[in-house]
Formats: structure tokens, C-alpha cells, sequence
């Protein structure tokens, strides 16, 4: 069973995971969504694929009130990330969903209507939950083409999709990375091959390392905390990405 | 309500019943050749054959009322699958919410109002295939009404080839032509409206 785990809390400001599931079918790629609850609103980055939807949507309703998500965010188009739309939709018509304008008009054949989505700029921009800043922060090409992060100041967490993704072997379920170097041997492959571009990777890396930075959250696999947030990544920006066709 | 009604909504069955329709209209079109042959064969026997002529200008006739009733049954079908896929996602979704359901009781509390809109939604699409149904089911009457029409006109067809002359062998093959045709539209609407009936 997928459960819904706090991993910062403030008061009414909150950031909690549903974390890997090790019942999941191993045909599908194992993904975390990340809650981040601002008093009585609630975003959900990444909502994942309708296949688990039932399974993420018991977990995060055993601990709060589901209709507190007002906010979806994408991260990119992929299915594993947003094919659970429309399901989340049939539970809440009134849901927003904030996604790069690249997708705009792909992400609508996964459910929605003209009003369900807010379309974000190449240069990024900030949304407000509840009066919390999250900043949406431009990762193209790392791997999507249209491909955002997400940054919460406040509680210095950047939630950042498929960056920073592990798939990890089915007896390594810790939620945090505990031993980088014995971690990051389940990232190489995953970075080289479905991140595309070198110049955008070291752009990404450039900014990114100016943020305040404790805890760096993947789409798949461990969240980096501490030291391992800077050990991340100097190690992506040393990767020649683009590069991972076997042969 | 039923909401597992595989066999009114199901997409596997207006698959089934497009694919003897798309025969029927492949048939069908070809009247429309066998009546063209049939003026082109009155006009060249002239004044031996004024009946035939008759018979073969209200052939044409036939043809394009058959080729509209065709269209509409196209239309249908398509009626059919648009809500047919539609069901299915609905299940699909149905299923997914059924699910949660299966978790403890303050988890299913919050999905018991979006089951029950599934479900309502499920309602009346159900209602959507069923009127499409019944709306098929009238237009494949329509057309073997039609159909008997098109059966008369090559019985006069073949009459009249009777006194066509020297043409009379050349008539009597075009009426068999139009009778062959006929039928097999005929028989081909009559087994899917058995197929329909249960
Ligand atoms: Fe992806
Ligand atoms: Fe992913």
C-alpha cells in the first residue's frame, strides 16, 4: 500500500510524499507525488499515472481532506506523471493544473477542458497556494522539452521531476538517500539516456546550485537531503548526458 | 441500473454489426453501376425497349434513395462507437474509483460522491446507446422497405426484358444483375437485424 509521508512540517505549511510502492506491478515505473499543503490548500506535484491513481488517492485521503488540492502541477506530459487527469478531475471538476504552455494542447487528450489548465511561460513563473510562493523553474530539455521544477522558498525543497531520478533495485526502498555513492550507480544510466542536452543540463545546474537547497525531491526513486543536494549536483553537471544508447 | 451491461454498449458489438453494414453498403454501391448499364443498354435498344427504360431511370432512383439510407446508417454507426467509447472510458474510470472503494471506511467516504457521478454519468450514456440502438434498428427497417422496392423494380426488369427484341438476352442478364444485387442486400440486412433483435 502506498502512504502519504510528512517529510517537512510548519505549522500549516506542509510538504508530504506518497512515496514508492513496493506492491506496485513491476511494469510500471515506480513514482512519488509530492503534497504541498499551505493551510486549507493544497497542490499535488506530479499526480502520476491513472493505473495508481486508486492507490495514491486512498493514501493521501487516509490522512487529509482530498478536496484541499485545488492545484495539479506537471511537471511534463509524460503518462507516468499526469495520465491520472482525468480521474482527478472526476473527483474535483474545479482542479487546476499548471504545466508548461508546451503541452498545452497534449495533455488534453489525458482529460480536462479549456478551464483545467494554466499554462506556464518558457521563463517559469510563481504560483500562489494559499499566499505561498512556489516557484516554477524552467528545466527544459531535462527530459521533456517543456519541463518545469518546483521550488518552495520557505521550506527550501525543489521538487524537480525526472532530475535526479533512481530506479532503484526493490530492496533499496529508503525514502532519503543514505550512501550517495552507492545511490547515485542507480541514477547514471537513467540521466545519460533520458536527459538530452548537455547545455541545458549545466544551465540548470548553474541556477539551481544559487538556491537554498535541503531537500532535492525526484519524481522516481530517493530524495537527496543536505550535503547529497550539492553532491547531486556537481555529479549531473560532470555527467555527459545524451549519451546513454546501448549498443 | 446495470452498470455492467456489456452486451447493449459493448464496442465489440457495433464492430460486428459495422462490419455486415459496411458489406451491405459495399453491395449497395454497386446498384448504382447495375442501374447506370441498365439505362445505358435501354437507351441503345431505343424504341423496343420503352418499358425497360422506364424501369431502369426508376432504378436510378432507387439507387441514390439506397445510397441515402446508407448514409444514415453510417451516421448511426458512428453515433454508436462515439458512444460506445464512452462507455468505456466511463468503466474505466468506474473501476478506478471501485478501487479506492476498497480501502477503510473514512478513505471511501470521500469517493462515494464521485462513484455515485460515475455512475450516474454511466446512466446515461447507457440511455444514449440504447436510443442508438433502437435508432438503427428503424433505419435497417427503413431500408429493407427499401429493398423491397428495388425487388418489384427487377421483377419489372426482367418483364419487360421479355419484350425487348434482340435485345432481349442482354435485358434479362441486367435484370438478373439488379435481382442478384437486391437480394444479397436483402439477405445480408435480414441477418443483422436478427443479430440486433436479441
Ligand atoms: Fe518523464
Ligand atoms: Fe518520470
Amino acid at each position: 500500500m502506498k502512504k502519504l509521508e510528512f517529510i517537512y512540517e510548519d505549522g500549516a505549511h506542509k510538504w508530504a510524499v506518497v512515496a514508492r510502492d513496493p506492491e506496485k506491478p513491476n511494469h510500471l515505473i515506480d513514482t512519488n507525488e509530492y503534497l504541498v499543503l499551505n493551510g486549507s490548500e493544497a497542490l499535488l506535484a506530479d499526480p502520476g499515472g491513472m493505473e495508481i491513481f486508486s492507490a495514491v488517492f486512498s493514501a493521501i485521503s487516509a490522512e487529509i481532506d482530498p478536496y484541499t488540492i485545488r492545484h495539479l502541477f506537471a511537471s511534463h506530459q509524460d503518462p507516468d506523471v499526469i495520465s491520472s487527469l482525468a480521474l482527478w478531475l472526476d473527483f474535483n471538476p474545479e482542479l487546476k493544473c499548471h504545466l508548461s504552455w508546451l503541452w498545452g494542447s497534449f495533455i488534453p487528450h489525458f482529460g480536462g477542458t479549456a478551464d483545467t489548465f494554466v499554462a506556464i511561460p518558457d521563463e517559469g513563473a510563481t504560483l500562489s497556494l494559499g499566499g505561498l510562493a512556489l516557484d516554477a523553474i524552467p528545466a527544459h530539455y531535462l527530459h521533456s522539452s517543456g519541463n518545469f521544477n518546483l521550488y518552495d522558498r520557505k521550506a527550501r525543497i525543489l521538487f524537480s521531476g525526472d532530475v535526479g531520478a533512481a530506479l532503484l533495485p526493490p530492496e533499496e526502498s529508503s525514502l532519503y538517500v543514505e550512501n550517495f555513492d552507492r545511490h547515485i550507480r542507480h541514477s547514471r544510466d537513467f540521466h545519460r539516456r533520458w536527459m538530452g542536452s548537455n547545455k541545458a543540463k549545466l544551465s540548470w545546474c548553474e541556477r539551481v546550485s544559487r538556491l537554498d537547497i535541503d531537500m532535492l525531491c525526484p519524481q522516481h526513486g530517493a530524495i537527496y537531503r543536505g550535503e547529497d543536494v550539492k553532491r547531486f549536483i556537481n555529479w549531473f553537471a560532470d555527467l555527459d548526458v545524451g549519451s546513454g544508447i546501448r549498443d | 441500473m446495470n452498470i455492467v451491461n456489456d452486451t447493449i454498449s459493448s464496442l465489440h458489438r457495433v464492430v460486428k454489426a459495422n462490419e455486415d453494414i459496411k458489406k451491405v453498403i459495399r453491395i449497395s454501391s454497386g446498384v448504382n453501376l447495375v442501374a447506370l448499364n441498365a439505362m445505358l443498354i435501354a437507351k441503345r435498344s431505343g424504341e423496343r425497349s420503352r418499358g425497360f427504360a422506364v424501369v431502369s431511370s426508376e432504378l436510378r432512383l432507387f439507387s441514390r434513395n439506397l445510397d441515402a439510407a446508407m448514409n444514415g446508417l453510417g451516421e448511426l454507426i458512428f453515433s454508436l462507437v462515439r458512444d460506445a467509447a464512452a462507455m468505456q472510458r466511463q468503466r474505466q474510470q468506474h473501476s478506478h474509483f471501485m478501487t479506492v472503494m476498497k480501502a477503510n471506511k473514512s478513505v471511501r467516504k470521500w469517493a462515494e460522491p464521485t462513484l455515485a457521478r460515475v455512475e450516474a454519468r454511466m446512466g446515461v450514456v447507457e440511455e444514449e446507446i440504447s436510443q442508438d440502438w433502437h435508432r438503427l434498428r428503424l433505419q435497417l427497417n427503413r431500408v429493407l422497405q427499401l429493398c423491397e422496392s428495388g425487388r418489384s423494380l427487377s421483377r419489372s426488369a426482367k418483364i419487360e426484358a421479355v419484350y425487348g427484341g434482340d435485345m432481349s438476352t442482354t435485358l434479362k442478364q441486367v435484370a438478373s444483375q439488379i435481382e442478384g444485387t437486391v437480394d444479397e442486400i436483402f439477405s445480408t440486412l435480414k441477418l443483422l437485424r436478427m443479430q440486433l433483435a436479441d
